[in-house]
């Protein structure tokens, strides 16, 4: 048994319910799996809402080819481990085109690389329903969204025609062309997620925990030099700090920082007392003003 | 001074937690008002005093109130809430924002609602979320329609604890008279209701007078600041020993032969060894495993997700709910409900609906408004139509039997939501009032839909329960299209 809090308990109770009406109600669901703390748990809490069966539903990662090579290796080893199905999904015509995060503005990149690719491999599945990890705490235009977040065909969102969602009653009937993103940990916290890994035993990528890696910086931002394929500026040289990162992406555009917490309990403890945001060491965020609600109305998650 | 006027400056009955017990349950707080009541403002007052607010989002409010300029020097704190483009374009807020926050003592959720009447239907969302409600009133302005329809809703979809925050005091010079005045007009207003505790507050929320931090400017209030009672408000309002409900989500099936009916308990305990029923069937069994990942448990209780393993098969489905045997809920095919409409389309009789009550979806053969709420006087009056943003009373006769209890004993087995059958949109949420069963009575002009009448459609059906809940489907799906004809329909399923 384990020691979950009483608040713990509430929150896995509400997305076990939210998967299983997902599960009930759409005929060819699909997980969104990004490997990040947020899916670690997403999965944890699938395996819990249809065990002793296994969740009805494959997992999906969109490999843009430049996340962190230690997301990768995790991916491969969960999968493998929990005897799941895996849909891994490049934009192919992306990356024959050259599209890559040195060279394409962070909104360009994410557009093609992401958001087509994500569309590509949701429309090639005959997928209905994706479930994502995303939070509401995480970001604004997130702070507004439902538990059942239906998209028109082609996978747009409009935040200003939201189907009402009244208490515990989740409608997922859907219209003409309609699929629907289904948020089972639309009400966690970044500490809740934390405190939950903590008590649940999850394992997480190692990113997350405070090592010497070889970083630039640039603008303020730590950045990562995971392979040879990271673009130095003349001059540049790749120093040893010791860092860590609150959310895993694509390496050339995920910023660490400075951190000694080696641990899950240092990183609870420095999670709970930080002093900026989760998502600002996500540059892809901060390309333009609305950059989340822009690319969500274009169905990224 | 005589005892009553004791219980006067605090709301009577306000239950206070001890000062060192910081409640492990999330309190979710709705706040809603009038456009220009300045909701945004006191949220992000709250959030900003409070410590919910990091560095980065501090620095980017400031340096976009400063682009803005509407408050002049102060900080537009409604940019903490409004996330939307929309939103901060036109300076208002379109659909409910969710922001989360701890203080010492108190996790919160806080949900914020948009004012608008056009976006009512956000704003019932938010309340049909929400533990408790705060109610903004413009000082200047006093007790409005909009606050009147507001509080309808809260109290519709069954908030039993709101707060009058009295905002904008600044503005009237901190008037106690008129302070009260406007906690009279809401305390009179609000017999209308069962709401069980009201607060009233003065506040302003730009300069954050009893916000967080009492006012000096209003030495005449004694009352708790808006955060002190969040602090301390007790969201429960639940009776003890409320009888088992757990309505049935799928039927999950393992190696072995493992066979379990997974759901959430909606109200009561249950234990390994008590008897539980389908009220659908009348056919009981006993509890045998409270079966999760995380081990098995020796009893469940309201709130948890956990799959049942029974004894014996009772060979019902999703859609069922698992009783206690004495205190069950009525299987029912007429229902009268008060409902808030939520659709741009305003109610049609010859519309195809659909019911969703816990976990079923049954098909509505017909419907029919018997009243409408007047949000000048907060009467009934008698109405057949409703519209965007009313609240109506209804009857409804329901294709076939589904159980259900009322909304004022089991909130969560008593409540639905109104489905448009075609587009699948969600019109409308309500409450159930009263039920009955057996009186949808077959009349010579309603065709019954059942295997015989489906036989060509269905032949490819057998009778294990997968095929049973396709030939559901398919009926009800043939039922929409001939009630959209115009033909009354009837589904029975019991073959």
């Amino acid at each position: 048994m384990t020691a979950l809090t009483s608040h713990l308990k509430l929150l896995e109770a509400e997305s076990i319910h939210i998967f299983r009406e997902a599960a009930a109600q759409f005929r060819s669901p699909v997980l969104l799996y990004s490997i990040g703390k947020d899916s670690t748990v997403l999965l944890h809490l699938a395996r819990k809402a249809f065990w002793p069966a296994k969740p009805p539903f494959p997992l999906l990662h969109v490999d843009t080819t430049w996340k962190f090579h230690d997301m990768i290796a995790f991916r491969d080893r969960t999968a493998k481990e929990l005897g799941l199905d895996l849909i891994v999904h490049t934009n192919h015509d992306g990356l024959a085109r050259g599209i890559n995060p040195f060279d394409h503005p962070p909104s360009v990149y994410t557009d093609i690389m992401k958001t087509q690719a994500l569309r590509q491999a949701l429309d090639a599945g005959g997928f209905d329903a994706a479930f994502g990890g995303a939070r509401r705490d995480e970001e604004a235009s997130r702070a507004k969204e439902r538990v059942f977040s239906f998209r028109a065909a082609g996978h747009t969102w409009d935040p200003r025609l939201q189907r009402p969602e009244m208490w515990q009653l989740l409608n997922g009937r859907l219209g003409r062309g309609e699929t629907v993103r289904a948020f089972p940990m639309s009400n966690w916290t970044e500490a809740d997620v934390w405190r939950y890994i903590m008590l649940e035993k999850l394992e997480v990528v190692p990113l997350y925990f405070a090592a010497e890696r070889p970083v630039v910086e640039r603008d303020g931002q730590i950045i990562l030099v995971d392979d040879e394929r990271m673009r130095l500026l003349p001059g540049e040289v790749a120093q040893t700090r010791k860092v860590r990162f609150r959310t895993l992406g694509c390496y050339p555009l995920t910023a660490a920082i400075e951190s000694d917490a080696t641990d899950l309990e240092a990183v609870v403890q420095e999670t709970l007392s930080a002093r900026v945001s989760e998502r600002s060491g996500r540059l892809i965020d901060h390309d333009q003003a609305g950059a989340m609600e822009m690319k969500k109305r274009e169905g990224y998650f | 001074m005589t005892l009553a006027a004791l219980d006067e400056p605090i709301a009577a009955g306000t239950t206070f937690l001890a000062p060192d017990q910081k409640s492990e349950a999330m309190l979710k707080l709705l706040t809603c008002g009038s456009v220009d009541d300045g909701k945004s403002t006191l949220i992000g007052r709250l959030l900003w005093d409070a410590a919910g607010v990091t560095e980065d989002q501090r620095a980017a409010i400031m340096h976009a109130s400063h682009a803005r300029a509407v408050n002049g020097e102060r900080i537009d704190f409604s940019l903490l809430l409004d996330g939307l483009v929309a939103e901060r374009e036109q300076g208002i807020t379109i659909d409910i924002a969710w922001r989360y926050f701890e203080t010492e003592r108190r996790r919160f959720v806080i949900i914020d609602s948009p004012g608008h009447e056009q976006y009512t239907r956000n704003m019932a969302t938010g309340a049909s979320h929400a533990d408790i409600a705060i109610l903004l009133v413009d000082a200047r302005h006093g007790v409005k329609r909009q606050t009147r329809r507001h509080a309808a809703i809260c109290n519709l979809v069954g908030i039993k604890k709101v707060i009058v925050a009295v905002n904008k005091m600044d503005q009237i010079d901190w008037s106690e008279e008129r302070y009260r005045a406007i906690e009279a007009d809401f305390r009179a207003l609000a017999g209308n209701f069962s709401f069980a505790e009201i607060t009233a507050i003065p506040v302003a929320a730009l300069t954050g007078a009893n916000v967080v931090a009492r006012s000096a400017e209003m030495g005449w209030y004694t009352g708790p600041t808006l955060l002190e009672y969040l602090e301390r408000v007790d969201p429960k309002v639940e009776p003890e020993d409320a009888p088992f409900r757990m309505p049935v989500q799928l039927v999950l099936r393992a190696s072995g032969d493992f066979r379990g009916y997974a759901g959430t308990v909606t109200s009561g305990t249950i234990k390994v060894g008590d008897r539980v029923v389908d009220p659908r069937s009348g056919l009981g069994a006993t509890l045998r495993r409270i079966a999760t990942m995380s081990g098995d448990q020796a009893s469940a209780h309201k709130g948890d997700a956990v799959t049942l393993v029974l004894d014996t098969d009772l060979d019902i489905s999703r859609g069922a709910v698992l009783s206690e045997v004495k205190r069950r809920p009525v299987n029912a095919d007429v229902i009268e409900a008060r409902l808030v409409w939520l659709s741009e389309k305003s109610f049609d009789p010859e519309a195809g609906y659909l019911l969703r009550t816990a976990t079923d979806l049954t098909p509505v053969t017909s419907m029919s408004v018997s009243a409408l709420v007047d949000f000048e006087t907060l009467d009934s009056t008698p109405a057949h139509e409703c519209s965007a943003n009313d609240i109506a009373d209804c009857r409804i006769l329901l294709g076939r039997a589904t159980a259900l209890d009322l909304f004022g004993d089991l909130p969560l087995t008593g409540n639905f939501v109104l489905v448009n059958a075609v587009d699948g949109t969600t019109v409308a949420g309500g409450v159930i009032t009263w039920v009955q069963t057996g009186a949808a009575a077959v009349g010579d002009n309603v065709l019954v839909l059942d295997r015989a009448r489906l036989a060509g459609l269905c032949s490819d059906l057998g009778d294990s329960p997968a095929d049973r809940a396709e030939f559901e489907r398919r009926a009800q799906e043939v039922a929409i299209l001939l009630r959209s004809a115009g033909v009354p329909v009837l589904i029975e399923t019991d073959q």
